[in-house]
């Protein structure tokens, strides 16, 4: 009943026009797992843009949805196998779109951090020198010049994994990796002094990939999907979502992000 | 001019061929090395992800069963020795639990509570029940019960794990997010010996039954104890699903700096290997913390593929290159070298033809047309020449003396002797048994033509020695000179037969001259 109100609720303050539009089906309970990732989560305070996002979705849809804590690589297997339901933040290939849907909720651009003292002042410059080690966290992935060029050093034996951020900024201080590659909700550790004192940036000239629920195609019928993707949609026209990225960021850059 | 350039660029032809042949070899051996690196780095890479996943997951199992005495403390509301002592029993922990040394209690006792604490454990019977280490602090998270209380587990209780700095850490991540979380390599408490096997503990937060937990302010305000595991990484890595890949070794360290102070587990052949073929270091995050893991290949993983294709290839092609510009060669040359055997061979059967097989003299026929271009000359320029008739006094008796082959070698000798006195520009044939010719062209008179045939006569009047035995022969002679004695190749070979006739009338051994 409850559940229903909040729908109904939804739906009119998305004023998605879909009117009539089932709500997710609840028969069962759901899962949905959070990675660990600069803004968009902190395991270490439960906090971030995901878990708020999350907790939106959870209450929009009046579903029982089990949050969980796993690393990234390990999210995207348990999605392909449909033992998954949902995650937050995703970008979309032509592999992951076989086995996930998605629910656009903001859009960002991919960055290149590198160390000052590596000489390198371009993309071409860092692929040139062979010495320079690119950290990347394991199975993400980027805008496509980003992931050109991690594939290629992917193949020559460049690239240093890693389970999360933080173990990439601590390499990348002691300069065991030369780079690594960013996203605006990365920026609150180059707070810090140290690190933004060593770093330079460098922007891939690829437009922003927009980011999304993810839906785990085994897991959820296409009908069922649509009806997620319109809750993300009522989130995203009736302010929520521009809500949520400002806690995190300057508004300019929220707005930023979530208009795409 | 263009057929000798063709020539140059058909001699060239093998080379190109080799050349060709070791490029094409070079390529093929390239691609091969190339793939078979690929291949070689996608299977190190995907036992670099298995490796990671298997761990990862194994530490997943544990903070489950971590969360199973979480779920036991909700259910029955209240931290409870007995309930926790037979939810132990009830796991059975068996060999898949192998890396877990104990799972504990430790309690939150903040200071003004200490005494009451020390008091109650030791109303429980714990007598001597003391916080470790001495001294006071603020707050305190003794370790309140262990279990299986077996063995190394049954070392006394107390030890207060929040003031040591490495487990407090984690204690605090725990208490603060409300997973679980590990430490960095510890000694285990329950670890008495001087050589304590690297350790770490795991831990995960209980809070005050019934209470909010949505924020780290309530997290903290709620939290009563925490439940935890202690691992020996040795055991835990022993006890990992799955099979590690022959030919890779691994190590793994606490942090992200691959000191030895902050190793935690190396396999049992990851000690000095110098200059592997491949190598990699992923910084795992494991229940919050972050462990290097160093993977390094070994012989038996770089040629693990059994394929050797490269070398194969090699040395394949390189042969197949030279056979190839042998095969050109031979096919380029063939043609040249066989229309040599042939005019060899037309050489020689016409030499055949011409010559005398015994003595090797010109026969008659070659003589006929010596004779004929000297008649032919000697017409156009008026001059003269000589033509001798010279036959064998006496020949027959040898032959039936000494036999057919001896009678051939004395002809032979006699050849040999003859040419040896004519000059360069004369010719000697050979014209019936024991019957020679002899044209001597240009002459300026009979008178040389005379001096010669008796120069002639002179030298096989000297004895031959022929298979041992001393023979002497002589020989007649008969000279005729175009034109004086015949101006046709007929009457000219009369003249000098006749000759030669009535120096045998003459008693033989002697030269007489036509006319």
């Amino acid at each position: 009943m409850i559940a229903r109100y909040l729908i109904a609720l939804t739906l009119a303050s998305a004023g998605s026009g879909a009117i009539g539009a089932a709500a997710p089906d609840c028969s069962r309970p759901f899962t949905l797992a959070l990675h660990d990732h600069g803004l968009l989560y902190s395991a270490d305070t439960d906090t971030g843009i995901d878990k708020d996002v999350a907790d939106e979705l959870v209450r929009r849809s009046g579903c029982k949805v089990t949050v969980g804590l796993m690393p990234r690589a390990r999210i995207w297997q348990l999605i392909e196998s449909g033992a998954l339901d949902f995650s937050l933040s995703g970008i979309a290939n032509a592999e992951r779109d076989k086995f996930a849907a998605f629910a656009w909720y903001f859009s960002n651009k991919y960055y290149l951090l590198v160390r000052k003292d590596s000489g390198v002042r371009n993309l071409d410059d860092f692929e040139r020198n062979d010495r320079l080690q690119l950290g990347v966290i394991r199975s993400f992935r980027y805008s496509d010049t980003a992931n050109r060029l991690v594939d290629r050093l992917q193949a020559a034996g460049r690239l240093t994994q890693a389970g999360g951020l933080a173990p990439l900024y601590q390499t990348l201080m002691l300069d065991r990796v030369q780079g690594m590659i960013i996203e605006p909700f990365d920026y609150p550790t180059l707070e810090e002094i140290k690190i933004r004192d060593i770093t330079a940036i460098i922007e891939f000239n690829d437009p922003p990939v927009p980011h999304g629920l993810i839906m785990s195609r085994k897991a959820l019928p296409p009908a069922e999907q649509e009806k997620w993707r319109l809750l993300v949609n009522g989130m995203r026209v009736d302010g929520t979502l521009r809500r949520i990225f400002e806690k995190y960021f300057k508004p300019e850059l929220a707005a930023a992000l979530v208009n795409f | 001019m263009v057929a000798r350039h063709r020539m140059a660029a058909l001699r060239l032809l093998p080379w190109l061929a080799l050349v060709g042949g070791l490029t094409i070899s070079w390529l093929v051996w390239d691609y091969e090395r190339q793939s078979a690196r690929k291949e070689l780095r996608a299977r190190f890479d995907f036992a670099l992800r298995e490796t990671v996943s298997r761990v990862e997951q194994h530490m997943v199992a544990y903070e489950q069963m971590l969360r199973g005495v979480q779920a036991l403390f909700a259910t029955t509301g209240t931290m409870d020795r007995k309930a926790f002592h037979d939810y132990v029993g009830t796991l059975q922990p068996d060999a898949n639990f192998s890396g877990v040394q104990a799972l504990g209690i430790a309690k939150r006792v903040p200071s003004q509570l200490k005494a009451a604490h020390v008091a109650t454990m030791r109303r429980l019977g714990f007598a001597g029940y003391e916080i470790l280490p001495a001294g006071e602090r603020e707050l305190y998270a003794p370790v309140v019960q262990r279990e299986p209380g077996i063995g190394r587990n049954r070392a006394p209780f107390g030890f207060d794990p929040w003031s040591d700095p490495v487990r407090r850490q984690a204690m605090e991540k725990a208490r603060d997010s409300g997973m679980a979380a590990i430490t960095g390599k510890v000694r285990l408490i329950i670890d008495s010996g001087t050589d304590a096997p690297p350790g770490f503990i795991m831990y995960l937060p209980i809070y005050a039954h019934g209470e909010m937990r949505d924020s780290v302010t309530r997290r903290r305000k709620h939290l009563v104890g925490w439940v935890y595991a202690s691992f020996h990484v040795n055991d835990f890595m022993a006890s990992l699903y799955g099979k590690q890949l022959p030919g890779l070794s691994l190590a793994i360290y606490d942090g992200v700096v691959p000191a030895d102070g902050a190793l935690l587990f190396r396999s049992a052949d990851g000690a000095g290997r110098t200059a592997p073929a491949l190598t990699a270091n992923e910084y795992m995050v494991v229940a919050g913390h972050t462990w290097m893991l160093s993977m390094v290949t070994q012989p038996e993983f770089e040629t693990g593929l059994g394929r050797d294709a490269a070398s194969v290839i090699a040395v394949t092609g390189i042969g197949l290159s030279v056979l190839l510009a042998l095969l050109v060669w031979l096919m380029l040359t063939g043609r040249t070298r066989a229309l040599r055997l042939a005019a060899e061979m037309t050489e020689e059967l016409r030499h055949m033809a011409q010559h005398d097989a015994l003595t090797d003299l010109p026969t008659r026929a070659l003589f006929s047309e010596r004779l004929h271009r000297e008649l032919a000359r000697a017409k156009r320029h008026d001059g003269r020449f000589a033509m001798i008739f010279l036959d064998l006094d006496n020949f027959k008796p040898i032959n039936d003396n000494f036999g057919h082959a001896v009678g051939d070698l004395l002809l032979q000798q006699v050849a040999r002797r003859l040419q040896a006195s004519v000059r360069v520009s004369d010719t000697i044939g050979r014209i019936g048994g024991d019957e020679f010719v002899v044209l001597l062209p240009e002459l300026t008179g009979a008178g040389t033509a005379l001096v010669l045939a008796e120069k002639i006569r002179q030298a096989v009047r000297h004895p031959f020695i022929v298979d041992g035995r001393k023979l002497s022969i002589t020989c007649s002679l008969g000279v005729a000179i175009y034109p004086d004695d015949g101006a046709d190749e007929i009457v000219l070979t009369k003249s000098a037969d006749e000759a030669m006739y009535r120096a045998k009338e003459s008693g033989r051994d002697s030269v007489r001259l036509a006319g």
